[in-house]
């Protein structure tokens, strides 16, 4: 091969490459959601002569036309092997941890003092109005902290746990996390998405249980059913890697007795779990039909107790194990709901009183806990 | 429009392309002329009559100049030139600066214009100044065609972030050129190279910077400190420099031959050794067009210190408006005279190495000023590095930053020492069978490889900044 022709192969390669993919990404379609991102692209922008002088409109275009190159999801997936070669062991805020544990990473200096002490008078509102119990569950990075990557940061939040105690009284506060901590080498996270196990959500039952002083439901560890082996879960998505997916396990005790369910004051249901999600991308659906804003339980538990959960994500796998325990049970997630706390709970609350239950994860909490 | 985009490489590269080899050569300027301004107008659809307005000027100015060659007349228009190229760049880049200044010194509170700065003005109004001051001083022919003018003034490729192209660098090749498959090979993987550099390296290790530099530092350690800083040193570099090679690349695969911008400069074993390697068209433009007409070095050491400092207070505040550049361009104006007078002689009596880790310090501290920006910050900063604060030598964060960055900063290392260079010419000088097979396939494989890592970045953009925004 002479110099001449060697060259032409050189431009010939490259520029293959280029106009292969400029004439692929022109002709295909575009999309309105990536699966594998978990969120909305952009579309084409709409043109004015406004927006093109004085508007976004040139920004919004390349969002655009990036957003919607050809083979998007294949492009994250090569640089994301790159980083990895490259020792990279935290990609978009998720630690790739040891035994293909992936784990949310939450920064100390997003939490800071001010933050902490605003959510814990709220909380300590609530607790002194209605003696709740608060169940704050760790998250992985703490109990799992040894598969953590060598020198890894985490909020730490056995220290906030203590504060915690502090402000709301041994009385209200429920220790999950020495629960957890007992059992931190069973698999109670799941390792591609950031909630707990049904089997951790065991160990976070027991726990109440015993701060209840009530006898537990025995619920057998040794004989749950399995509902999907193929779940990869919200971290997964956020590095889009391969990895060995989850099993998602359930109590099958829970579905002994019948329950009726009212989501959001509308939609009824009959079982706690919702098979249709485990053919989704978001199969921790399956627990409580994802997230509502307010979710009433009626179990076959005619014991005449009342139960109000205020709660984040996690309590969705936790709450059918309370079903044996509770003859209503009533599921807030204050995301969803702006109207005046207080007085909601009030019109649910019978005549003899109610058990009042805050069931969030730390983070979950003190990034989402608030009420009016 | 910025070169790391999916826009830049699958839209108005390919139909440039395509445009500009499809058309006869008489068409080729025009065609060049239209895409850049298309490529400046994408990001700054007001600004580009500014530039179009800039290039007139110089152009009208060039040909009176001619016409009054020999004339006072012609060193008026020279100075009229000039004169408009700085109210140009000082209105729309330091008038703010200046006003801020003023009221901050006298009290008073006169309003900002609050004006984006047009990106690249201070490349071209300099390219453009080059012109004019050559065609007076006879240097170069004046140039007729306003169209070759505009295509000088406004081409894509340097148009943004350099190099600064010398009028009579180019000259010969404005209105006609050849170009042949062994230039746009070359110039193929030029860009390419230049495009890792950028996506691969520099947006990379900016990470780093971004997370290091937002931190509290009067708390900082000093190894975050030292790693925070060297990961600028690497982003500017690669940044910078992966800019230059994919502007020199573009031009050659246009048939230009752009000047080198950069030759390995974390090399260098004294500060002047630096600024010969570092942003290398700048200091010949400064030492050309300042320098050598203050006088230079020719009229003793006291008017040579001074024209030192008039050209690194320059340099300092064309790099930005504001106080730390202008500290940042004295910082090496002043370590410049201490290398005239006294350091050079020690310098060249120490073993190289004791050089270069002088080097190495005094342009990190020189990084610090020119990244930190606030005097508080640029305090706090250089304390954390040198242990002042007493804030602890590493802790347990350090540590992570360090682990996972340490393959990331050698391949950086690897990257800006001229490595590869040596191997390439150690494989090229061997004429065996085996070596050149092995050199064609390297030069076809990883200029492939790293187009297609680099293509995954850019699509992914999370991070993807652009540094000359000040410039």
């Amino acid at each position: 091969m002479n110099d001449k022709k060697n060259a032409y192969l050189t431009i010939g390669l490259i520029c293959g490459i280029l106009l292969s993919l400029t004439v692929a990404d022109l002709l295909k379609s575009d999309r309105l959601y990536s699966e594998t991102e978990n969120r909305v692209l952009a579309s084409m922008p709409e043109f004015s002569k406004e927006e093109l002088f004085w508007g976004d409109y040139n920004e919004d275009y390349e969002k655009y036309v990036t957003d919607q190159f050809i083979g998007r999801d294949k492009w994250i997936g090569i640089k994301t092997w790159t980083d990895i070669v490259l020792q990279k062991k935290e990609i978009n805020d998720v630690y790739l941890g040891k035994d293909n544990y992936l784990i949310e990473k939450h920064n100390p200096e997003d939490y800071p003092e001010d933050l902490v002490n605003t959510k814990l008078e709220a909380l300590k509102e609530l607790v002194e109005m209605w003696d709740a119990r608060v169940m704050l569950v760790p998250t992985a990075d703490n109990i799992l902290s040894d598969k953590l990557p060598a020198y890894a940061l985490y909020y730490d939040e056995a220290a906030f746990l203590e504060q915690v105690k502090e402000v709301i009284g041994d009385e209200h506060y429920i220790d999950v996390y020495s629960a957890l901590a007992e059992h931190s080498e069973e698999e109670i996270y799941y390792r591609t998405d950031h909630h707990w196990t049904s089997l951790g959500s065991y160990y976070g039952f027991r726990a109440w249980a015993e701060h209840m002083g009530r006898y537990a439901y025995p619920y057998n560890t040794s004989n749950m059913t399995t509902v999907s082996d193929n779940f990869l879960g919200t971290l997964h998505s956020r590095i889009n890697i391969n990895v060995r997916p989850d099993e998602i396990t359930y109590f099958s005790e829970t579905e002994l007795r019948p329950v009726e369910i009212v989501y959001d004051l509308i939609i009824k249901e009959d079982s706690l779990y919702e098979e249709r999600y485990l053919s989704t991308k978001n199969q921790y659906g399956y627990f409580l039909d994802d997230n509502h804003g307010f979710v009433e339980i009626g179990t076959g538990c005619k014991n005449g107790q009342t139960l109000f959960v205020i709660k984040d994500s996690y309590a969705n796998c936790l709450i059918p194990l309370l079903t044996n325990h509770y003859e209503n049970i009533y599921v807030m997630d204050l995301r969803y709901f702006n109207g005046r706390l207080f007085d909601f709970m009030e019109t649910y609350e019978p005549e003899d009183g109610m058990d009042v239950l805050v069931l969030y994860n730390c983070i979950h909490f003190l990034e989402d806990f608030r009420y009016y | 429009m910025v070169f790391s985009s999916v826009l830049f490489l699958f839209r108005f590269l390919p139909i440039f392309i395509i445009c500009y080899f499809w058309a006869p050569q008489r068409m080729r300027n025009f065609i060049l002329f239209l895409g850049s301004l298309f490529f400046y107008a994408w990001g700054e659809p007001v600004y580009v009559l500014l530039m179009l307005f800039s290039t007139l000027s110089d152009y009208v100015h060039g040909r009176l100049i001619d016409v009054f060659r020999g004339r006072r007349a012609a060193k008026g228009l020279l100075i009229s030139s000039v004169i408009i190229n700085l109210l140009v760049l000082g209105f729309f880049k330091y008038a703010d600066f200046l006003i801020q200044t003023v009221n901050a010194v006298v009290g008073t509170t006169f309003p900002l214009f609050n004006l984006p700065l047009p990106i690249g003005i201070s490349f071209y109004t300099f390219q453009t100044m080059s012109y004019t001051i050559d065609v007076y001083r006879g240097e170069t022919k004046v140039q007729k065609n306003l169209l070759d003018f505009g295509v000088f003034v406004t081409m894509f490729p340097q148009l943004i972030a350099g190099p600064i192209v010398k009028y009579k660098q180019v000259e010969a090749r404005l209105h006609k050129r050849e170009t042949d498959i062994h230039r746009i090979s070359y110039g193929a993987k030029r860009f390419i190279i230049g495009l890792a550099k950028k996506v691969l390296l520099a947006n990379n290790i900016g990470v780093l910077w971004t997370d290091i530099s937002a931190m509290n530092y009067a708390e900082m350690n000093v190894l975050t400190a030292w790693l925070g800083i060297l990961a600028f040193a690497f982003q500017i570099y690669f940044d910078f420099s992966g800019y230059s090679d994919m502007a020199i690349g573009l031009g050659a695969v246009l048939g230009f031959h752009f000047p080198e911008n950069f030759q390995y400069p974390y090399i260098s074993a004294s500060i002047t050794e630096f600024w010969r390697r570092w942003h290398i068209s700048l200091g010949s433009w400064f030492r050309e067009y300042v320098y050598i007409p203050l006088g230079g070095n020719r009229h003793g050491v006291g008017k040579q210190l001074r024209n030192i400092l008039i050209v690194w207070t320059l340099t300092g505040i064309w790099h930005g408006a504001g106080w730390n550049f202008l500290l940042w361009g004295l910082w090496f104006g002043v370590l410049l005279i201490m290398e005239k007078l006294i350091l050079g002689k020690i310098l060249s009596g120490i073993p190289k190495m004791l050089g270069r880790l002088y080097t190495c310090v005094a342009v990190l501290v020189g990084w610090v000023l020119f990244a930190v920006e606030s005097p508080e910050g640029i305090a706090g900063y250089l304390s954390a590095m040198f242990g002042i604060n007493a804030a602890g030598i590493w802790d347990r964060q350090a540590l992570y930053f360090g682990t996972q960055y340490a393959l990331l900063f050698v391949v950086a290392i690897i990257a800006a020492l001229p490595v590869v260079k040596i191997l390439v010419n150690k494989l090229e000088s061997r004429h065996t069978g085996l070596a050149i097979a092995v050199y064609r396939f390297g030069e076809k494989l990883i200029p492939i490889m790293l187009l297609i890592l680099s293509i995954a970045y850019v699509v992914e953009d999370s991070y993807n900044p652009f540094l000359y925004f000040r410039f």
